[in-house]
């Protein structure tokens, strides 16, 4: 209890933080922030090429199926992966000043999140550009799993980061975890082509829910099945109950490990 | 608020540092080299308690690598201590590390809220002392350049600006009034002082004895992990004076008494003779040392007026050198000085037997002259002495550049070269 007051005491120095990440994130380049867009934009281009000409798949839409899941999905392994050494990144301060040490993970992720969000402009601007529409009804159900991610991200990352202070590897064993956590989520292909067998560890995975709970907002337009979600967010609250467990066990040597 | 509330209570703190021989980071090289892994504990904090009443300023003194940085450390929650608690009442700033934080390529005013930020203010709180930050740094002309444009100066200031106007309820200030330049460390030792009065509650870690004695109401010597004195500024710090005056001294001791027997020893080796054609030949090579070599000075010794061989003296000691010279050609007009120069090579004194009208005198064989400086005034610090003896018009016999070096220690805070023997009537 007492932690979240004090985060909540520490709101700017999260904004400012966040700031910094997504203003720091394409600095010196000549579009400069422009790329937030154009990178996902150009990601499109490349899978609608691929997809419709080269590797042609017989769900409809494909590029669109594909985008919808990736989108989320970046953001999610980012804030595992990159987010596991945003701690190590931030030694000078850690080792300087107190602060409460979750700021660097909160904000690490949620300057991620602004990023998927930014992207997000994309997927609409395609959804109407193509024709595709949307259902606004559906709609209401989006921040909710964008919620669930966020949650769930954030508590990975507490966890990746402060173990990552003391053991360096993990952010290369994450990296390698990710991918094929990619694979065992439900993003290239749908989840119905997974043998029989196979179909419990993609149910535990709370990403299948997740990604199914986005596609079907966004490609299907209809309102997703929130109690498949119900897990997702039981393993979102207990992942960040968790992490905040172990970080805040593992954060009292940070200054002195870094 | 009551006077006696406690603002920073210390129970029985351990702080253990593990000091790795060869530490690997990785998988790989903590599995293969297992045996790497060992560490040699190191116990810096042994069990310090004591409390800190709200208003109260208080200033850790002790040598180097005693325990204060790292309680102060502590007090801060950059680290944890291993065993025992610290309860901390009210919102904390540190003047530890300033410029936490800094981003180079924005703004004085961008790097403002930012580095304000990470003392936990919310942005309607930094508006609000927006001004008495930007006013107190003295840079108003710059504050929209990127603080990379600042010199190393206006960098602290704007730093030490901000730290000092969060408000605080505590303050924890390490060697920090070292800030820019001296009208601006006078301006930030009259705003410590505005801030005390206000009731903060203030911990100094210095070197600065007279700083401490300013500002603090009670210094707490921490010796080897322990607190070993605690009390009035004043009492405690002329304690740890005496205490590192023994020390400093008896260190110099042993060194002379070390490099004696080294001298010895040699001479027992390779015998007398032998050694002292070496030494010389080594004399020659030296470049600190020029002059026609009919008289050489062979030995300098520093005493107290008591007699005693030393290398530390206090300000306003009495010092004693003895030169030893030796004598290989009759000098007819010979004039013997010494020159007394800081660490950063300006000369604080000098003078020589001619300055002092003193008659030329004939140097025909071996001896010793001594020269009682009285009263000497200069501060803290290392000097090193040069030593020369001259013919009457001025000629070099023997220049012996830093032939010596003493330490001063002083208990007051004056500031300068040289203390002026002085009195106020106001």
């Amino acid at each position: 209890m007492n932690t979240i007051k004090e985060l909540y005491a520490y709101r700017q120095m999260i904004f400012s933080l966040v700031k910094k990440d997504l203003r720091g994130r394409y600095k010196g380049s000549v579009l400069g922030f422009l790329w937030t867009f154009i990178n996902p934009l150009f990601q499109l281009i490349v899978y609608t090429m691929v997809f419709s000409f080269i590797l042609k798949s017989n769900i409809e839409r494909y590029y669109l199926y594909l985008f919808v899941a990736l989108i989320p999905w970046i953001f999610f392994s980012s804030s595992i992966t990159v987010g596991a050494a945003s701690v190590v990144a931030q030694k000078d301060l850690v080792k300087k000043i107190y602060f409460p040490r979750m700021v660097i993970p909160i904000s690490y992720v949620t300057s991620c999140f602004v990023n998927m969000l930014l992207c997000f402009i994309v997927i609409f601007a395609v959804i109407i550009i193509t024709g595709v529409g949307v259902n606004f009804v559906a709609l209401l159900a989006l921040p909710i799993i964008m919620l669930v991610e966020y949650i769930l991200a954030l508590g990975m990352a507490m966890l990746t980061s402060a173990v990552t202070v003391y053991f360096r590897d993990l952010e290369h064993i994450l990296g390698i975890i990710s991918m094929a956590w990619m694979y065992m989520t439900p993003i290239m292909y749908d989840k119905s082509i997974v043998p029989e067998r196979l179909q419990p560890v993609f149910n535990i995975n709370p990403m299948t829910h997740v990604i199914e709970c986005y596609r079907s907002v966004l490609y299907e337009k209809s309102f997703p099945d929130l109690s498949s979600l119900f897990s997702a967010v039981a393993l979102g609250v207990l992942f960040l109950m968790l992490g905040c467990l172990v970080f805040n066990k593992l954060q009292k040597h940070f200054a002195e490990e870094l | 608020m009551a006077r006696n509330e406690t603002a920073i209570e210390v129970n029985n703190i351990t702080k253990n540092f593990k000091v790795y021989l060869d530490k690997g980071a990785q998988l790989k090289e903590r599995l293969l080299f297992r045996k790497r892994n060992k560490y040699e504990l190191r116990q810096v904090l042994k069990g310090i308690s004591f409390t800190v009443k709200k208003g109260e300023a208080v200033g850790l003194i002790g040598h180097n690598g005693c325990g204060k940085s790292t309680t102060l450390k502590l007090l801060t929650r950059i680290m944890y201590p291993d065993s025992g608690s610290i309860t901390m009442n009210g919102r904390v700033s540190s003047l530890i590390e300033l410029g936490a934080g800094f981003h180079p390529d924005m703004s004085g005013r961008e790097n403002i809220y930012t580095n304000a930020a990470i003392f936990g203010l919310t942005k309607k709180e930094i508006d609000a002392r927006l001004k008495d930050i930007v006013d107190f740094s003295e840079l108003e002309e710059f504050i929209d350049n990127p603080v990379r444009t600042y010199s190393s100066g206006m960098y602290m200031r704007l730093a030490f600006s901000v730290a000092i106007n969060v408000d605080a309820d505590i303050l924890l200030i390490d060697e920090i009034l070292a800030v820019g330049d001296a009208n601006f460390q006078a301006k930030c030792f009259n705003k410590l002082k505005e801030i005390k009065a206000q009731g903060t509650t203030i911990v100094i870690v210095s070197h600065s004895l007279g700083q401490i004695e300013q500002i603090c109401d009670r210094s707490i010597w921490i010796h080897e992990g322990l607190i070993r004195a605690e009390g009035p500024p004043k009492e405690t710090d002329l304690e740890y004076l005496d205490y590192m005056g023994q020390k400093l001294q008896e260190h110099t001791k042993k060194e002379l008494a070390e490099k004696k027997a080294e001298e010895e020893k040699k001479a027992a080796e390779a015998g007398e003779e032998a050694v002292q054609a070496q030494e010389e030949e080594e004399e020659e090579n030296d470049n600190k040392r020029w002059g026609s070599g009919k008289a050489r000075i062979k030995k300098i010794t520093a005493l107290t007026s008591d007699g005693a061989e030393q290398r530390v003296f206090r300000t306003g000691e009495d010092i004693v050198f003895r030169i030893d010279y030796t004598v290989k050609e009759k000098i007819p007009d010979a004039v013997v000085g010494i020159g007394i120069f800081n660490r950063d090579g300006v000369q604080c004194y000098g003078t020589n037997t001619r300055i002092d009208k003193l008659p030329e005198f004939e140097l025909t064989k071996s001896g010793t002259a001594e020269l009682v400086l009285k009263n000497v005034g200069l501060l803290a610090g290392e000097y090193l002495l040069d030593f020369a003896i001259e013919t009457g018009d001025g000629i070099p016999v023997d220049y012996f550049r830093e032939a010596y070096k003493i330490e001063m220690i002083t208990r007051s805070g004056d500031v300068g070269i040289s203390r002026i023997d002085h009195k106020w009537s106001i």
